[in-house]
């Protein structure tokens, strides 16, 4: 711990220099340092993700941010525990969707309740899933996919990671869209579902990009469609699924990773915070990070974030829902 | 480029001074963490992370790799004075190391561990030059039938390791996999006897339990006796070094053990907690005097640590050329390079050879400093047990506590640790082998797991695991084992009558 705290110093340090575009808050928050949860292992992607965006918040707020790395749950666990240190005023998260939308469905004992507990503070990134296949699959385009799938029911097996994962979570959605059937297989990580596309023990997956990707440019995989509105910038050449092959026109899946408070902290802190998250997200270097990553950046509002949460939280409960009436 | 061509490259690479510096400290740092119980190399790499961001790609990753494989030579060394192994894999260096620390010999048990795991290494390394593109197939020839059936096997034959009486042992391996039971079912998402506790849903800490098992209960076993026993006397240089019959256990061993690690460590998943109990289990078989195992074999000491020494080295297999992380230390070392823009996978070899090849250069020399650093360093390991109890005890207790909060940063786990340590007195008290259900613990959810998982993909056929060569290998070596088991049993039976 405190090696990240000095490191995290030291960033601030070097970059307190340039300038803060903070308005002076009346108390002059923030005046110690600033703890951000963040519910998975250090070197994850959620946790890289967060130390992109903290790194250069830090240097405008002008106070060490210190990560804190509370894996578990699905992501749920760091949520849990900044609402457990909401006390000393300086707690603060990033999460995923899962956690703010599906997890008061699949977790017992959630211990929070997104409406009350949660100020939503700024939506940091999206990304889109891929539908992903062996590169020597039959499946030659998404309606040739589509086509081998309706042959019968479970013709077709596809990886996931996890039950209640965005990964099953969209496939279902699309079999429902589509009007298939397909065999759902949940594997624990990404790396294990490539492994099993790889090795021709499933044949498909939805997939974050990030993990994908590679293994298309290695030639070992092939994607056929992407779940967002808009086509993704490091593969223009994939269609979308949206209208695509049968598909409704507003088929749409996407994985977010958002800034959150407790609730109760002061309105003029989340505006604050959800301004230098903007400025942050609207630097082309930031933004070209993330895509490195195969997240896009987002911003907008903290009602944005709201919506988000409102929306999503509706879409996949009636995925759950359509799982739950599975025998 | 060939292997060895690319090896000689990677030299190049390593012995710049300004990566050099980083494999040296790498290496360093990962010993003491190692020899700290319970403090690992999980927890060193996550807090170097943020560190890393200020060096290059080449000298981030050498450290950060040495802190990996010299934390396992620091690992027996904590297992075979105080019976305190940070991880499953050191586990077994437990059941001869510490019988031979116990009888004034530890200076030769620590001898054997360090020779064996710098073999180990050095045997890996050979495997990961000369069979690097074959080894990284394996990992995606091994399906879920596979996967199944080679834990069974491991299961079968280590089950009698270590075992005073066979139904205690098997009792062990029984409750361990009940205990692995516990956490989120992956295939329902049904939480498991948690008990509406958020803490349990990824299963019991690994290391609370190892932790607990091991260490806190050999402490609470010492509160009685400590002051009796009193301070050991000063070891003379002569009790340190191996007699010749020592040595002359040491080397095939050590070799056996280093074969099956490579090969297991390059599968994704508990491949060298795997290797190092059957390798342990395998000594035993083939050894001329079994009985001796267990109370201090030159050989219990020498395959497991070659095994897991190996194993370290060749798990990095498939993750550099997969992206395939075999377990959560490669995941955050893979997350470590992705902080450098460097993306492991099948295209590193290609697009970065300087940095895979100065990394597999860079084990080499780690290993070699590793041996160095440590041979001169086994007597003032032994000296530290001439610290008095009083003192030793609360500072290992302490660093217990640290080790296993740095895992996931949760106090629950504290509690965990010492509710384990209390049951693990209770069960070294009715003299069972907590070793067996370390392994039942870990093996339970990857047969449960792959097992589920392959009759999920073959649609509810149990057929698979003998259609499938690799799966059809194993099932066949299990049922020999037992076949051979039973056929001992019988035989003594008729001897007796």
């Amino acid at each position: 711990m405190t090696l990240t705290r000095r490191a995290a110093l030291m960033g601030a340090a070097a970059l307190a220099l340039g300038t803060s575009a903070l308005p002076v808050l009346a108390e002059g928050w923030p005046d110690q340092p600033l703890h951000v949860f963040v519910g998975f292992p250090a070197g994850s992607s959620p946790d890289l993700l967060a130390r992109i965006i903290t790194e250069p918040l830090a240097a405008k707020l002008g106070q060490p941010i210190v990560i804190e790395n509370k894996p578990g749950a699905g992501g749920v666990i760091g949520v849990q525990q900044m609402l457990h240190a909401k006390a000393a005023g300086t707690a603060f998260g990033t999460t995923i969707n899962g956690p703010m939308t599906t997890a008061p469905r699949l977790t017992p004992d959630l211990g929070y309740d997104v409406a009350k507990d949660i100020a939503p503070v700024a939506l940091i990134a999206t990304s889109p899933l891929v539908l992903a296949v062996a590169a020597d699959s039959p499946a030659e385009d998404l309606a040739g996919f589509i086509a081998l799938a309706k042959a019968e029911p479970e013709a077709v097996a596809y990886g996931s990671v996890g039950k209640g994962s965005g990964a099953h979570l969209t496939a279902e959605l699309f079999s429902d869209r589509a009007g298939v059937e397909m065999l759902h297989v949940p594997y624990t990580s990404y790396a294990e579902v490539t492994t099993a596309i790889i090795g021709h023990e499933i044949d498909a997956g939805f997939m974050a990009p990030s993990a994908a990707l590679q293994y298309v440019a290695a030639g070992k995989m092939r994607i056929l469609g992407v779940t967002s509105v808009k086509p993704f910038p490091q593969t223009p050449e994939v269609p979308v699924m949206a209208g695509h092959a049968g598909l409704p026109a507003d088929f749409r899946a996407e994985l977010w990773n958002a800034f959150i408070a407790p609730a109760g902290t002061p309105p003029e802190v989340v505006s604050a915070l959800n301004a230098e998250i903007n400025v942050i997200l609207a630097d082309p270097a930031v933004q070209q990070k993330l895509i490195d990553m195969g997240w896009q950046a987002a911003g907008g509002t903290p009602e944005t974030l709201a919506t988000r949460i409102t929306e999503d939280t509706a879409i996949w409960g009636a995925v759950l829902d359509r799982i739950d009436a599975k025998p | 480029m060939t292997g060895w061509e690319g090896f000689l490259h990677g030299l190049a690479t390593v012995t710049q001074p300004g990566v050099l510096v980083y494999c040296v400290f790498g290496v360093v740092l990962g010993t003491f963490v190692g020899v700290l119980p319970g403090i690992g190399a999980m927890a060193t790499i996550s807090l170097l992370l943020p560190i890393t961001y200020y060096l290059s790609p080449e000298a981030a990753l050498i450290m950060l790799a040495g802190v990996y494989y010299g934390s396992q030579y620091g690992g027996a060394v904590a297992s075979i004075l105080l019976r305190l192994p940070g991880t499953p894999q050191s586990a077994v260096t437990t059941f001869d190391g510490y019988p031979l620390a116990r009888q004034g010999r530890a200076g030769v048990a620590l001898f054997t561990s360090m020779s064996a795991s710098f073999l180990g290494s050095m045997f890996g390394i050979g495997v990961l030059v000369a069979l690097s593109g074959v080894l990284s197939h394996a990992a995606t020839a091994f399906g879920a039938a596979d996967y199944a059936a080679m834990m069974i096997l491991g299961l079968v034959a280590a089950s009698t390791i270590g075992a005073t009486a066979p139904a205690k042992g098997l009792a062990m391996v029984v409750l361990g996999l009940i205990l692995g039971c516990i956490g989120t079912d992956v295939n329902s998402g049904t939480q498991r006897f948690t008990f509406g506790q958020t803490e349990l849903s990824d299963g019991i800490n690994l290391v609370a339990l190892a932790m607990g098992l091991f260490g806190v209960s050999e402490v609470i076993g010492n509160i009685r006796t400590a002051e009796r026993t009193g301070v050991p006397p000063k070891v003379r240089l002569r009790e340190l070094l191996p007699r010749r019959e020592d040595l002359a256990r040491l080397p095939f061993p050590a070799l056996r053990g280093a074969t099956m690690g490579s090969f297991f460590g390059a599968l994704p998943g508990t491949g060298s907690t795997i290797s190092s109990f059957l390798s342990y289990a395998f000594e035993r078989r083939v050894s001329r005097s079994p009985e001796r195992f267990g109370t201090g074999a030159i050989e219990g000491i020498a395959a497991p640590e070659a095994a897991n020494n190996a194993a370290a080295i060749t798990a990095f297999v498939p993750t550099l050329t997969l992206g395939i992380p075999g377990d959560p230390i490669m995941a955050l070392m893979l997350g470590a390079l992705v902080i450098h823009g460097v993306q492991p996978g099948p295209m590193m070899l290609e697009a970065r050879p300087e940095m895979f090849w100065g990394l597999v250069a860079s084990f080499g020399i780690g290993n070699l400093l590793l041996l160095i650093l440590n041979l001169p360093l086994i007597g003032i390991w032994v000296s530290m047990l001439r610290i008095p109890f009083r003192w030793l005890y609360p500072a290992i207790l302490i660093f217990v506590c640290l080790g296993v909060y740095s895992v996931r940063a949760s106090v629950f786990d504290i509690f965990a640790v010492a509710g384990i340590g209390l049951a693990g007195y209770a069960l070294s008290l009715a003299r069972f082998n907590p070793g067996l259900l370390l392994l039942g613990f870990v093996l339970g959810p990857l047969i449960e797991t792959n097992l589920r998982r392959a009759l999920l993909v073959s649609r509810g056929d149990p057929m698979v695991f003998l259609e499938r060569p690799i799966s059809a290998v194993f099932v066949l070596a299990t049922a020999g084992l037992i076949a051979l088991s039973l056929a001992g049993v019988l035989r003594r039976a008729r001897q007796k009558t």
